[in-house]
């Protein structure tokens, strides 16, 4: 499988410094989150995942994208497998059947359906040759991602099962969805909402929900996690109180502060600069993606490279919003920062899907 | 360019994407602005006023009773001055300025704080401070935040010194038993036990330490409690001992350097115990500074050793009792067998010397093991030979650990050939048999061997487990049963029927008698240094032989085992016999035996011409 080296010339070396970038600044919060706590030597843990995560990411643009989403359908049963064996013979860990355990690594499975449900997602609306869709036309495909969603959700992960809505939803309206539509799903959405919150959610989801609109009802249990964050978020302030140096961090008042809540020690100690200056790399990422959407050679290349962007852009933004509270606490990574082998493989396999679409994006 | 015509309409809807993105990320940024830049000042206070720190509450450990419910060991409050500044970067001055307010030992506490690792944690600056220290810091409480008083439970033994071989002592818990797994789930800094009972049963005294969950500030002073969980404390032991026994036999020992243990032969339990010179378990509560450590675990006279279970001596004659049980059991003798003692006995190309010169004639076995001759055992040990002294030397528990429930017992050793061959590579002679006849030659035994011995003897013949702890919990800690050691009960009244002899007027330990209680025991003597040097400079005080006495009584049905030993007490009879005594007569509520702590001259063994006297020869016990 060697590359044709013109593809090589075509890779988006901008876009993969500052990949490279959030990595570097990524394992220096994980060595900070972890500095005071019993968890030390993480960060070069996550160092071995990384560069496990770059081969996977150079195998992923040696193969032609094309070939890719034509092999969708076979990866979707193999989904559907993984997560039906961690969901029944799976081991439980902490509550949940999210693992798949291989020796002395775990691997989360979801993690990387996210990335088959984006092929299958390509695969479907790009072979779509109507102009507009109306709802009868996404029944199909979104009982196919829906069945994927379930069965994360059942994990139970609703914050990465519900990954999969902007990822469908995207796809959906790039293939030409009608503003109608687009509304009747809203209104669906909310109906299904409802009921699921009666029927389908555990009541640690429902409280976590009910104190993110009202932290004070528990303090010290469901919201703590909320307000501690802010405050660590708040009392970073412009420059940070230093690296190393968060109390709410290195106290220990940030739960998860390795992995979901990276993010909140990153804003503790490097303050709004360090925020801007993240998230800026992150909006560059995306840019560049949905560029690479929009010069892509053909509709499968234009629609994989926007259904990933979805993916890792709704990814950023809830997670950011999360440990700013302006959301409720859901399980999500961090895409690139968070502590975390599959979620490093599997946002370094996104990256170079929207790799493989850039430098395909001349060739015939 | 553009090949595909149907990409167009596909570009403008991935722009409107594109803006959404865009729009959802900036209003994240606008966001962050809010809470870092505009309400930043709001949050910066509350993470510096409104963080919950959990403060450990450590629970007192089970306190210790004596078998009549008297304290032994206990927990008093005591208060440590603490630094709860944090990070410690200005705690150059801080300590300082403490150390105007209060004595410090300053280098001590940088150690401390150097050990810790993480940083945000209160430091210990002055442990068990006096009321005036604790006065001087909360009257500066205003100008010296940081410096704080806690209270913690101090391990406190009552008693000093007096048994402390037992009771043990604490400590903050080692690195190396941070790493053991029978320390896993405890905390450093936690206080565990370090010796005696509080190590054996460390686990079963240790309570649930309690938190306090506090509000403390930007500078880790506390602002607030917010929640607190009360520590456990730990469950209460009694023990077999009984304290007033214990003092008595404290008192009967007078500080002399040696040991002595005294069991109820019936059950195994232990009612007293000592081991001099002793330490004051005290010192160690509050954590003892490295010199004391250092004078401690460096005095050549080892009070840290538990010698009543750790000390190995040679039992010299006292060994004689194995001799008379394993030579009438195996039908050797019978108590009517007589050996004739000519004051030596030359065999084996050698001169094997009994202490009396001029020999004590012709003795039975009760005769010579009230006179303890040598000779006579001498003869008893060539017809039983070696192996079958050892077999009966470890049936009756010598040369293996009893079992006691204390840490790190010794076993003492019975030489055997095979021994010998395994460790030495060299065959046995049968002139060393003669040598461990009389309790030499590479024999060792401990005094909780000896006392078991004792009673093995007077409870007819079971081998008892020695043991301490009474109830733990409220409920009665099993032992093992009495072992019965199936021997004729012909062979126990033989036996006994010697021992009573020795204790009687005419005995090597006329000196242990009481009034109206018949006590059989067994003098010994165990030599040091070779016979001729012993002669050569007798002023010295560590050539003296150490001095050996174990006994039971009443001799029909007895109560009580002792087993004395006083190192370089000269013989047995005067040194440790007296000793026994008075502990009897404090037990049977009767006066002391007369003539107590009278010290004799030693009987001079004039100095033979003829062959060279073996090292284990002359050895007196009278």
């Amino acid at each position: 499988m060697a590359i044709d080296r013109r593809l090589l010339f075509n890779i988006d070396w901008g876009m993969m410094a500052a990949v490279l970038l959030l990595l570097g600044i990524g394992i220096a919060t994980i060595l900070s989150a972890t500095y005071s706590g019993r968890n030390s030597g993480l960060e070069v843990k996550q160092f071995y995942w990384i560069l496990i995560g770059l081969a996977a990411l150079l195998v992923c643009v040696s193969v032609d994208y094309r070939r890719l989403v034509d092999q969708a359908p076979l990866l979707y049963l193999a989904s559907i497998a993984a997560l039906g064996y961690v969901l029944f013979l799976g081991p439980r860990i902490a509550g949940t059947r999210r693992w798949i355990v291989l020796g002395p690594v775990q691997l989360q499975p979801s993690e990387f359906v996210k990335l088959v449900a984006a092929l299958f997602v390509a695969k479907i609306f790009a072979e779509s040759k109507k102009d507009s869709l109306g709802i009868a036309d996404i029944l199909g495909p979104g009982a196919a991602v829906g069945l994927l969603a379930a069965l994360i959700a059942a994990e139970p992960d609703l914050g990465t099962a519900f990954t999969l809505v902007p990822l469908f939803v995207t796809g959906a309206v790039l293939a030409g969805l009608r503003m109608k539509a687009v509304l009747i799903l809203l209104a669906v959405g909310i109906v299904v909402g409802g009921l699921g919150w009666e029927f389908a959610l555990k009541d640690y989801q429902r409280s976590r929900i009910y104190t993110f609109l009202d932290p004070s009802l528990d303090p010290r249990g469901a919201g703590y996690q909320k307000i501690q964050s802010e405050i660590a978020v708040g009392s970073g302030g412009v420059v940070g109180r230093g690296y190393k140096n968060g109390t709410q961090a290195q106290l220990g008042y940030l739960p998860a502060r390795h992995t979901d809540f990276i993010f909140s020690v990153l804003a503790e100690e490097n303050g709004f600069v360090g925020v801007v200056v993240v998230l800026g790399l992150y909006l560059f990422i995306l840019w560049r993606a949905m560029d690479t959407a929009q010069m892509a050679r053909d509709r499968v290349g234009a629609f994989l490279a926007a259904g990933v962007a979805a993916l890792l852009a709704f990814q950023v933004v809830y997670n950011v919003a999360m440990v700013a509270g302006l959301v409720p606490v859901k399980g999500l990574p961090l895409p690139l920062m968070s502590y975390g082998g599959s979620s490093i493989i599997s946002s370094l396999l996104a990256v170079g899907l929207i790799l493989n679409v850039r430098m395909r994006r001349f060739a015939n | 360019m553009r090949i595909y015509e149907d990409l167009r309409s596909l570009q403008s809807r991935l722009s409107v994407i594109k803006s959404v993105v865009v729009g959802a990320l900036a209003l994240v940024v606008v966001y962050f602005w809010h809470l870092q830049v505009v309400r930043g000042k709001y949050f910066r206070e509350l993470a510096e006023n409104n963080r919950i720190r959990a403060v450990p509450i450590p629970a007192p450990r089970g306190p210790v009773f004596d078998r009549n419910g008297r304290v032994l060991v206990e927990n008093r409050s005591s208060f440590n001055v603490v630094l709860s500044a944090e990070p410690h970067a200005n705690l150059d001055t801080t300590l300082e300025r403490v150390g105007r307010l209060i004595e410090v030992d300053e280098d001590q506490v940088r150690d401390r704080i150097d050990g810790q690792g993480p940083r945000f944690k209160s430091v210990v600056v002055k442990a068990d401070a006096s009321d005036e220290d604790v006065a001087v810091v909360e009257s500066r409480r205003l100008e010296e935040p940081e410096v704080g008083v806690e209270v913690v439970p101090l391990r406190a033994y009552p008693l000093g010194t007096e048994a402390s071989h037992v009771l043990g002592r604490v400590g903050e818990i080692t690195d190396r038993q941070l790493a053991a797994a029978s320390f896993t789930g405890i905390e450093p800094g936690t206080v565990v036990g370090q010796a005696g009972l509080e190590s054996q049963y460390n686990r079963s005294l240790m309570g649930k330490d309690g938190v306090r969950r506090v509000i403390v500030n930007s500078r880790g002073v506390e602002v607030a409690e917010a929640q607190q969980e009360s520590p456990m404390p730990g469950p209460a032991a009694t023990l077999t001992i009984d304290v007033e026994l214990q003092r008595a036999m404290d008192d009967a020992m007078g500080g002399r350097p040696g040991s002595a243990v005294a069991l109820d032969p019936q059950t195994g339990e232990v009612l007293a115990l000592t081991s001099n010179p002793a330490y004051d378990p005290n010192l160690f509560s509050v954590g003892i500074p490295p010199t004391v450590w250092q004078g401690l675990i460096k005095d050549p006279e080892t009070p840290l050793m538990n010698r009543a279970i750790q000390g190995q001596y040679a039992p010299g004659s006292a060994f004689k009792v194995v001799m008379a049980l394993a030579a009438h059991e195996s039908g050797v003798i019978t108590p009517s067998t007589s050996f004739h003692c000519p004051g030596a006995l030359s065999i084996y190309g050698k001169t094997f010397l009994c202490w009396k010169e001029g020999g004590h004639g012709t003795l039975n076995l009760a005769q010579a093991l009230a006179q303890s001759c040598n000779v006579f055992f001498y003869n008893v040990g060539v017809r039983l030979e070696i192996d079958r002294i050892s077999k009966y030397a470890n049936l009756l528990g010598l040369n293996a650990a009893s079992g006691i429930d204390l840490p790190y017992e010794a076993s003492g050793l019975i030489p055997s050939p095979t021994w010998k061959m395994r460790t030495q590579k060299m065959q046995w002679f049968p002139g060393e048999t003669v040598s461990v006849s009389i309790g030499q030659g590479g024999v060792t035994v401990t005094a909780l061997q000896m006392v078991r011995l004792a009673a093995a003897v007077g409870n007819g013949g079971r081998l008892v487990q020695p043991h301490l702890v009474k109830t733990l919990k409220n409920a009665p800690v099993p032992f093992p049963a009495p072992v019965d050691l199936g021997l004729k009960p012909s062979t126990i009244a033989a036996v006994k029927e010697g021992m009573v002899a020795v204790v009687s007027p005419g005995g090597t330990g006329w000196r242990a008698a009481l009034p109206g209680i018949r006590v059989a025991g067994k003098t010994g003597s165990a030599q040091v240094v070779t016979h001729a040097r012993l002669e050569s400079d007798k002023k010295s005080h560590l050539y003296q032989p150490h001095g050996w006495f174990m006994c039971f009584a009443p001799a029909e049905n007895p109560r009580i085992a002792i087993a004395v030993m006083v190192e370089h007490g000269t013989a047995g009879g005067q040194s440790a016999a007296p000793i026994a005594g008075q502990i009897l007569a404090h037990f049977f509520g009767v006066p002391p035996p007369p003539a107590t702590s009278v010290p004799e001259p030693l009987p001079v063994l004039p100095g033979r011409p003829g062959p060279r006297p073996s090292p284990a020869a002359r050895t007196a016990d009278e």
